[in-house]
């Protein structure tokens, strides 16, 4: 060994190392056109938990038996590796028929022409029984690029049982305030003795939690072309507050919350009933109370009744959209077609995916619903809303990362709130102007 | 003769090599050569042209000329890429070699089933990059993991490690320090080359452990220490799935775990900015080739060849 490892016998061998380090990286028929009678195999993609991925199984082979020359080939992931692997897929031009599409990627896709405009294969999908408001949501620039499956409202999830165990009364959500959040959280924290908290921090995956506070004093993240026009003071306040309820200690600390945000739903604070209060999408209540085992009851936002006008809006949870590189875009838009307009289906995929917004499914699988999926969409039918923002724009579908590490900076006290909201607003403003 | 000898008569045409064995050799090598022309050689060139690109990874890139690389000059959050990632090479790969020295002379001291401890130290070399130890290492450092158990029964609070940016980067160093067994197989090796009758010679001089050690071990030792510092230097800056497992993607808590590889994949596959990832790609290789050249003209000083 000692002999054998001469200098040139040394620099080759790194050489050929050195090199090894840059080998990491790595349409057909119309949309208007008839059914193929082929055989035809569609490749189906969406991110979600073990349940959805029983569901959409169930629900494709449902289709498959109705068109028998037709193959679906679900692939499922977890929404974190989902949108890495579907850019990965895309600039190979390997991109699935079907994607499930998020508010916050859909332009960035839409924008760079990966999406097909679902307009053309209106012969195979129809969209009449949709809500408008909400088939706006999918439509950049006048084309619709993804058909809006469900609806959400952001809430406040309480605790019930927690707050019965303290004996602390259930707050009276029509006229609450921030502050009422914070000074009930206290009592929570005082009687959970450092074992239970009264509020999980927000900031973590919270850039519609901010965004509502802007609405409620008249203001956005984006405007009508994108730009980011949230005020810093409104930045700094939602920052200070958070950086409150975390030394008040009615918050976990830091390092907890940083912990349990990262380990998904089922270790958050409400799902292990750590925390009494905690904001989520009402539709997530399924699946919060499963995991938790307690009563969870879904209350308004605080400070909705003093707001200008209530900063509470339907967010579609997710939509279909088809891979312009399709080659069977006819094929793809017939099974997004029963994906949302068919009964049976709807009855198998029911709210798990959010309550829908075909109005005519709504309606038909409201006698099925489980307890906690009628209180969500009762929560959706009755809490006052006003219009939903802009789309997130093209290149922001990283505002909620940059949210999260600026909430980490400011509770580590690696900065301040004025400093975080100044430097948020900054980083999210040039991450639309990089995409342009 | 050895097989050095018997190489050597080859290359001086001792042998005669026939033409259809060449042909032979050709057709053997060439599903590899197939493999670096497609996998390695054809990405590194497209990526160096992609440099120079606005690329989102859907539409055709675009020529910018040198704004990728001029952007490396201003992004404050590389930066601090580049601050972890110098902290974790420098403190982890001294701390590395320290421990698989230490060990390998240990071992070398002629122990009795040191087949088994070799492969029991040498074990978590094969797994120390793999995804599954760096979920394990999240539950060893995680509020309520195994080393705050252990805190706790001598009384000592614990914290999350993991979760909070002080102490985040600690447990990826213990964790490379923790795969020294390929560096300790290595020396192992060195050390058993080494004359027994340099140490006999030195003893009946009456020479100590210690300066048998600095003036005989180190020296032998040292082309071999030089091979695995360049070695596991290189190894360090191009570490990605500890730091991406273990932060779950995001180089936090507040960048405290943003490796450069993290942080390229990030601009490449979160952002969609894969011209600006490949010139981050080829500057790495610039810092890498500057530490290794840097290694080996110091090496001059302090590396000796016994031949």
């Amino acid at each position: 060994m000692l002999r054998g490892l001469r200098r040139r016998t040394a620099l080759t061998v790194l050489l050929s190392l050195t090199a090894s380090l840059l080998a990491a990286c790595g349409s057909g028929s119309e949309a208007g056109g008839e059914l193929t009678a082929e055989p035809v195999t569609l490749r189906f993609t969406w991110w979600g938990a073990d349940d959805r991925h029983k569901r959409t199984q169930q629900v494709i082979e449902m289709f498959q038996k109705k068109h028998p020359n037709i193959t679906v080939k679900g692939e499922f992931k977890e929404w974190n590796g989902y949108w890495d692997s579907l850019a990965t897929t895309m600039a190979a031009n390997d991109a699935p028929d079907i994607m499930q599409m998020d508010e916050q990627y859909i332009a960035s896709y839409a924008e760079r022409g990966a999406l097909l405009d679902l307009n053309e294969a209106k012969k195979h999908l129809d969209t009449a029984d949709f809500d408008q408001k909400a088939l706006a949501t999918g439509a950049v620039d006048g084309k619709q690029y993804g058909l809006p499956v469900g609806l959400a409202m952001y809430s406040m999830v309480v605790n019930t049982d927690l707050l019965a165990k303290y004996g602390i009364p259930v707050p009276d959500d029509t006229k609450w305030t921030w502050d009422d959040v914070r000074s009930i959280g206290e009592q929570v924290s005082k009687a959970g003795g450092g074992q239970v908290f009264g509020v999980q921090s927000p900031g973590i995956n919270d850039t519609a939690g901010l965004s509502i506070r802007a609405r409620q004093q008249g203001k956005a993240l984006f405007d009508a072309e994108g730009k980011v026009v949230l005020p810093p003071e409104i930045a700094t306040k939602y920052w200070t507050y958070i950086q409150d309820l975390a030394k008040a200690g009615i918050a976990a600390p830091p390092s907890v919350t940083v912990e349990k945000a990262s380990a998904g739903l089922n270790q958050s604070a409400t799902a292990t009933n750590t925390a009494a209060f905690g904001l989520w999408w009402n539709t997530q209540l399924t699946a919060l109370t499963a995991a938790s085992g307690a009563k969870l009851k879904l209350l308004r936002l605080p400070e909705e009744s003093q707001a200008k006008s209530p900063g509470a809006y339907y967010k579609p949870s997710m939509f279909w959209s088809i891979s312009s590189r399709s080659e069977h875009p006819a094929e793809a838009a017939a099974f997004v077609s029963f994906l949302a307009n068919d009964e049976e289906a709807a009855k198998v995929l029911l709210t798990e995916r959010g309550v829908p917004a075909n109005v005519k499914i709504r309606a038909a699988i409201a006698g099925q619903l489980k307890e906690t999926d009628k209180a969500a969409k009762e929560y959706l039918d009755t809490v006052p809303v006003s219009d939903p923002p802009r789309i997130t724009p093209n290149g922001a579908s990283t505002t909620d990362a940059i949210l999260k590490r600026h909430t980490e900076d400011v509770l580590f006290g690696r900065t301040t709130p004025e400093a975080a909201a100044a430097s948020f607003i900054k980083e999210v403003q040039s991450e639309v102007d990089a995409a342009k | 003769m050895s097989a050095l000898d018997e190489l050597r008569q080859l290359r001086r045409g001792g042998v005669q090599v026939r033409k259809s064995d060449n042909r032979a050799a050709f057709w053997f090598l060439a599903p590899w050569f197939a493999g670096l022309l497609l996998v390695t050689i054809g990405p590194v060139i497209a990526s160096f042209a992609l440099g120079f690109t606005k690329y989102n990874l859907i539409q055709p890139p675009r020529f910018i000329g040198f704004d990728n690389f001029l952007r490396i000059l201003s992004d404050s959050r590389l930066h601090n890429a580049l601050r972890v990632t110098f902290t974790y090479v420098l403190v982890s790969v001294p701390l590395q070699l320290a421990c698989a020295l230490g060990v390998a002379l240990l071992l070398n001291r002629g122990l009795r089933g040191l087949a088994f401890y070799r492969s029991a130290f040498y074990l978590p070399s094969l797994l120390g990059s793999s995804v599954a130890i760096a979920v394990l290492w999240t539950q060893v450092f995680g509020t309520d993991g195994l080393v705050n158990r252990v805190l706790g029964f001598f009384g000592v609070e614990g914290r999350g490690w993991i979760s909070d940016p002080d102490t985040a980067l600690s447990t990826l160093i213990v964790l490379n320090v923790w795969t020294f067994g390929s560096p300790m197989i290595i020396f192992l090796a060195g050390l058993r080359q080494i004359p027994e009758v340099y140490y006999e010679a030195a003893a009946i001089d009456g020479a100590s452990r210690r300066s048998q050690f600095r003036r005989i071990t180190l020296p032998l030792l040292s082309p071999i220490l030089f091979f695995n510092l360049v070695l596991q230097i290189i190894h360090a800056f191009q570490s990605f799935t500890q730091a991406f497992v273990v932060s779950g993607g995001t180089g936090g808590p507040s960048d405290s775990t943003m490796f450069y590889t993290l942080y390229l994949y990030q601009q490449g596959f979160s952002r969609f900015d894969m011209g600006y990832a490949s010139a981050l790609a080829w500057f790495l290789l610039l810092i890498i080739a500057a530490f290794t050249a840097i290694n080996f003209w110091a090496a001059k000083y302090w590396v000796f060849y016994d031949d």
